[in-house]
């Protein structure tokens, strides 16, 4: 009940002279029930990606399977209804899709394009709502007036409300102020640990990545550069250079404060036992 | 002296979004200061009062001494340079040479002085090699170096940048903060610079934080990024070397409140040797 990509090709405007190879041969295992970050630079795929998990675009060559579906280039794909049932995509930028007049319509759009009645519906957009922290005295309101944070929590919201399994989001913190982001990506752990929600977050945020994911895909031209847990991919700080990527500040002042002679251990990304393991190095010479 | 002096400003947008309430602040010739606080603080809107996109409900702002008033408009607008958050949104010409010329053109600039102008700040923000390519085909980050290079080339006195990289992936922005720390450090310029970046803002001279309109805070980033409970309060965090400061504290260090992480690693540095 995973995610495969079985060497999964994507072109986009195929066989037009304006023809570009976004995606080249992927193979991929996303394990269900982690959270995972997928990063790389712009243009090198990310988006592609991700936009077949739902059926938004379909390979051109190769086969994926998400849960039990399977989609095979070339071939008729069927029931993708049911699959989109199961993969929630939030955009960048969600709230500019937010349209209703209220909330609760706004909420209750998905749920009913896939059969709920109008009472079913309503109850998953109260709980949706709950769960991005915003209580029932918004559900009458405009989603035009609420402020950027809130709108992009409703936005998140009405693809809850759909309950997905597999919940898939595109840069959901860019441009959101410190204290939101921090709320945003805690929402999405706690729907990976507590509704047991396979989660894959495109992010260009390392703090993100350390701090909320369990595994990291990184893409690179279209291809997979690296597939590994979280812990393993910011040991090595020279493949990081290699990749562009600042580490995070935790791993920086590791690394800043190892090349000027203290012996911290390469491992370690918790910030009070990184302190302890400081101060006894300081403490021992003195 | 003050290069932007703001006395009581007031403005908002309808009956129910009161954006900016009763501000003021002055902004020192030469420094470099960010303006923080969280989503739909004002922070935006104070920029576009200051360059006259907006107009004031009450209050002043003065530009190097002059009031902002519709004579006057031009002038300042001279003055003051502004890069926006959404690099798609700032382009006119169809290659990067053209854009860089358009300000210029509405400058009536000579033609024949035009080249040498653009040349020039191309290779200020490392663009030479891209002037004739279509600005469909670069990056965030190099499209946001065309926007600064088009700005810089009308000789302003003050740069505003609006989260002029929070679109932006990570070498993007590296790549704009790199060409931000140059003009700091090489040109005499005021910089402005509107972000959530509360890295960025420990580097900057001086730091205004603002929340639901007003100016909660002011000062230099020592002072005032120290502060937690009141960045708590903005919605906003204390920098990460303050975060590993109390942690180092409870294990029984003795350090001074460095707000950069360089600070804190040559302190513990000193601390490992001398002792």
């Amino acid at each position: 009940m995973s995610i495969e990509f079985n060497k999964v090709s994507y072109i986009y405007s195929e066989k037009t002279p304006f023809e570009y190879a976004a995606l080249h041969d992927i193979d991929l295992l996303i394990k269900e029930k982690k959270m995972t970050a997928i990063i790389g630079a712009t243009g090198s795929g990310k988006s592609t990606l991700v936009q077949h998990l739902n059926a938004l675009l379909l390979p051109s060559g190769g086969k994926l399977k998400v849960l039990d579906f399977e989609i095979v280039a070339k071939e008729k794909a069927t029931n993708l209804k049911a699959l989109r049932s199961h993969v929630g995509l939030v955009f960048q930028f969600p709230e500019y899709q937010l349209f209703e007049e209220t909330i609760m319509k706004d909420l209750c759009f998905g749920p009913k394009n896939f059969g709920a009645s109008d009472e079913e519906a309503q109850k998953k957009a109260i709980h949706a709502l709950k769960l991005v922290g915003l209580d029932e005295s918004y559900l009458e309101k405009s989603p035009l007036d609420l402020s950027g944070g809130q709108k992009r929590r409703v936005a998140i919201a009405g693809i809850l409300a759909m309950e997905p399994d597999i919940l898939v989001l595109d840069e959901p913190t860019a441009g959101l102020d410190p204290q939101g982001a921090v709320q945003m990506m805690s929402l999405f752990k706690e729907l990976n640990q507590k509704y047991a929600k396979t989660v894959l977050v495109v992010t260009h945020d390392m703090e993100h990545v350390l701090n909320y994911c369990d595994e990291v895909v990184v893409m690179k031209k279209g291809t997979i550069y690296a597939h590994t847990t979280v812990k393993e991919f910011f040991k090595d700080t020279s493949y990081l250079d290699e990749l562009h990527i600042l580490p995070p500040a935790i791993v920086r002042v590791r690394q800043m404060l190892n090349e000027r002679g203290f012996h911290l251990p390469s491992d370690c990304y918790d910030m009070k036992q990184l302190c302890s393991a400081i101060a006894k190095e300081v403490k021992h010479h003195g | 002296m003050k290069q932007i002096e703001v006395k009581n400003l007031d403005f908002s947008y309808d009956e129910n979004t009161h954006a900016v309430k009763n501000v003021s602040f002055s902004i020192e010739k030469g420094s470099y200061t960010t303006i923080i606080g969280h989503n739909g603080s004002g922070k935006s809107t104070i920029a576009k009062l200051l360059i006259g996109l907006l107009e004031k409900n009450s209050g002043e702002i003065f530009v190097d001494g002059l009031p902002l008033t519709i004579e006057n408009l031009q002038e300042i607008r001279n003055k003051v340079g502004i890069v926006f958050q959404n690099p798609d949104n700032q382009f006119i010409g169809s290659t990067v040479r053209d854009d860089i010329a358009f300000g210029l053109e509405n400058h009536c600039v000579e033609p024949e002085k035009m080249d040498e102008i653009i040349m020039e700040f191309a290779e200020k923000v490392n663009m030479v090699e891209f002037l004739d390519s279509e600005p469909t085909k670069l990056s965030g980050g190099q499209k946001q170096r065309v926007a600064i290079a088009g700005v810089l080339a009308m000789a302003p006195e003050i740069m505003i940048f609006d989260e002029s990289t929070s679109m932006l992936d990570p070498q993007g922005k590296n790549e704009i903060n790199e060409v931000i720390r140059e003009l700091h450090t090489k040109t005499k310029m005021t910089l402005v610079s509107i972000t959530h970046d509360i890295e960025e803002v420990t580097k900057s001279d001086y730091v205004i934080v603002m929340n639901n309109g007003e100016i909660v805070m002011a000062g230099k980033p020592e002072q005032v990024m120290t502060k937690e409970k009141e960045l708590f309060k903005s919605n906003l965090d204390l920098p990460f070397s303050l975060k590993m400061i109390k942690e180092l504290e409870k294990n029984k260090l003795k350090l001074s409140h460095s707000v950069t992480l360089e600070g804190l690693v040559d302190e513990l540095c000193q601390l490992n040797s001398t002792k």
